[in-house]
């Protein structure tokens, strides 16, 4: 990751904690924080809602960086990928936590939000999808736009419960995403019908999507 | 304890001396009595069992796991059913490499490339609720992690509940199962709790590790509820040992070792390690006997331990009288068994398979690689009265998952055994409580 970058994702995280204590931080008082100059911040954002967004969309650049962490990442199957796409991501939610329960609906959720988050999560699934050789040829036919844009919507719902979930260190989001990927990949790779069942169970148990809509 | 005729329980004349042949008759006497008429009954046995195990199947969970606490060595289910059960092995889905990595992260704070000089992605086990990893702490020093499937603990409670109405189902209206699926309950919660496991870990460390023993070391400051890191125990399980066709000495020498480690369990009258399953015991390259698993350890109401080590050798000495009242205390009859034609044929059964059980400690030594003995316990438990409802105390889940894991791996192994010395312990822990 080269130094420009490293220092937006700085200023993005250091916003991230300002706007919990006021959000309508100025940049003054945040490059103070940062002990910078305010200049220094206008010459990679136009103004704090951008550093705001790109919050976002620099999780998704920490989650490549972190790629390179992991020894033996290509043998990962379909839903390992997904799962550790997701994981990372809530990991480093979970980091700025009361930060993106004030914001995520807002700056993600909200339809007229041009999200570069959006796009890079996109790329992301793309390069997932496209490195894997196991997919089956009726259902590779199915990877594209629609896809992606059904699996950022899943995204939501996992990170809507996420918001929601009581129990300890958050282990219900955590299954619920391994289930979720197992199904997808079960689904591509054709072979719903036993998985199927398991998550089938879970969601009654814990029914996530019904909290998500009866919440959001 | 008063009216217990506490004279029977002098040292040196608890057990009796009646000898293994004497005693291999009387047990098979009544076996053959016991195996006339019975076979139309297993038929439907079956019928019924698949059909509850297609259901279990279904929801893999928790449910399986209490199935399986209650099928054989319980007794109280048929035997087909309980066959059928321990085909399944109760299992969560494999956890992921990256979902392996999450929950690390999640519980330790930092990703497996940071914590350890070397971390196997794939797991070299699996756990009931769980999966093992091998890894290298900076140190160099190996160690074992167990790493609990996410939100576990959250399902055992309504896979419970849909274990309690399964079994509801297939057994007698009235039966009184409440108190047993209650207590595998409690067991298997605890069980999802990892720091209370590196706790047990850590007091069986103290009490058994020794020159024959070698148990697992826990290290706390990489644990949490869900994640265990304990010391690595190097060794292979029973089936690997015995593909190694290891010559008879050296089976008696892990026998012993097995058996003793057992008794002594009993001679301190505290925790006991109640899981006793092949998975949990290793061979060591350097002659010990490895122990893992503290996730199931219990402690008995003394009286209810007390009691049922009496089992041992009052049904050696074949006292009627004191049988019965035995069985009294420990809630195995419901009924008398002189006036209710039912519950004496369980009673006879009882006593019958209790004297079978005792007799490795008729003598001085006994073979549990002698198949007629293997085939006596077998025709035991499967010709059990098909009672289907629970009996006796609910302790007896555990003590016969014990004692009967203890028979099962040790006529596996084919062992030769001294009894001398476990007899002995046994006079002083019963003749302490006469
Ligand atoms: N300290 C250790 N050293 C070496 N191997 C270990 C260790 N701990 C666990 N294992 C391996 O992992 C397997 C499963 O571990 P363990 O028995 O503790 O899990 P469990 O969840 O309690 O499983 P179960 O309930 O089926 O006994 C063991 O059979 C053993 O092969």
């Amino acid at each position: 990751m080269d130094k420009e970058t490293k220092l937006k994702i700085k200023i993005a995280d250091a916003s991230a904690s300002r706007y919990i204590e006021n959000n309508r931080f100025t940049i003054q008082s945040l490059a103070q924080q940062l002990d910078i100059e305010p200049s220094v911040i206008f010459g990679h954002f136009p103004n704090r809602s951008a550093i705001l967004d790109y919050f976002y969309e620099s999780r998704l650049l920490l989650f490549a960086e972190d790629l390179k962490q992991i020894k033996g990442y290509s043998d990962f199957s379909l839903s390992e990928k997904m799962s550790n796409l997701f994981y990372l991501l809530i990991d480093q939610f979970q980091q700025h936590r009361e930060f993106v329960l004030l914001t995520y609906k807002e700056r993600i959720l909200s339809p007229n939000c041009s999200s570069g988050f959006q796009k890079t999560f996109v790329r992301s699934l793309e390069e997932i999808f496209s490195a894997d050789v196991q997919i089956s040829s009726t259902a590779s036919l199915c990877k594209g736009r629609f896809l992606y844009q059904s699996i950022f919507c899943h995204f939501h719902g996992l990170i809507l419960f996420w918001m929601n979930d009581q129990s300890q260190n958050y282990v219900n989001s955590m299954a619920l995403i391994d289930k979720w990927c197992s199904l997808i990949e079960e689904i591509y790779y054709s072979k719903i019908i036993d998985r199927g069942f398991d998550f089938t169970k879970f969601l009654f148990y814990q029914s996530p999507f019904s909290k998500m809509i009866s919440k959001s | 304890m008063e009216t217990f005729p506490s004279t029977k329980y002098q040292r040196g004349k608890i057990f009796a001396k009646t000898g293994f042949k004497v005693g291999k008759n009387y047990a098979e006497h009544y076996l053959k009595s016991l195996a006339l008429g019975k076979k139309n009954k297993s038929e439907l046995h079956r019928k019924t069992a698949e059909d509850v195990f297609g259901e279990f199947t279904k929801l893999r969970g928790t449910a399986l796991k209490i199935a399986q606490s209650f099928s054989i060595d319980q007794g109280f289910l048929p035997t087909e059913f309980s066959e059928v059960m321990t085909k399944a092995q109760y299992k969560v889905p494999p956890i992921n490499k990256s979902l392996v990595r999450a929950i690390i992260k999640q519980e330790l704070g930092k990703f497996p490339e940071f914590l350890f000089n070397d971390f196997d992605p794939e797991a070299i086990a699996a756990a009931s609720i769980g999966q093992v990893h091998k890894a290298t702490l900076k140190n160099g020093k190996k160690i074992a992690i167990k790493i609990q499937y996410p939100g576990v603990r959250e399902t055992i409670a309504s896979d419970i509940a849909l274990a309690r109405t399964l079994f509801k189902s297939i057994l007698p209206r009235g039966s009184e199962v409440d108190p047993y699926i209650d207590e595998v309950k409690t067991t298997l919660l605890l069980e999802t709790d990892y720091i209370s496991e590196g706790e047990s870990i850590n007091r069986f460390h103290k009490r058994f590790s020794n020159e024959k023993v070698i148990t697992p070391e826990w290290i706390p400051e990489l644990s949490t509820e869900r994640v265990l890191t304990m010391s690595f125990v190097d060794g292979v399980h029973l089936d690997e040992f015995l593909t190694g066709n290891p010559a008879q000495p050296e089976k008696d020498h892990y026998g012993q070792i097995f058996w003793d480690f057992f008794h002594n369990q009993i001679k301190d009258r505290d925790e006991v390690h109640a899981d006793t399953h092949p998975g949990n015991f290793l061979f060591t390259p350097d002659g010990k006997l490895g122990v893992i698993d503290f996730g199931c350890v219990k402690k008995f109401p003394e009286d209810f331990f007390i009691n049922y080590l009496r089992l041992l050798p009052t049904h050696l000495n074949r006292d009627e009288k004191a049988i019965l009242e035995l069985y009294n205390r420990l809630e195995v009859l419901k009924d008398n068994p002189e006036t209710n034609a039912k519950e004496k044929e369980f009673y006879e059964f009882c006593k019958h398979y209790g004297f079978t059980f005792a007799m490795p400690y008729l003598d001085d030594s006994f073979d549990f690689g002698d198949n007629e003995y293997k085939d006596l316990i077998r025709n035991y438990t499967r010709n059990a009265p098909v009672t289907t409802e629970p009996r006796g105390n609910k302790h007896f889940i555990y003590t016969t998952r014990v004692h009967l894991g203890l028979y099962h791996f040790l006529m596996k192994l084919g062992a030769k055994i001294s009894t001398v010395q476990s007899k002995e312990l046994l006079e002083e822990v019963l003749t302490e409580f006469a």
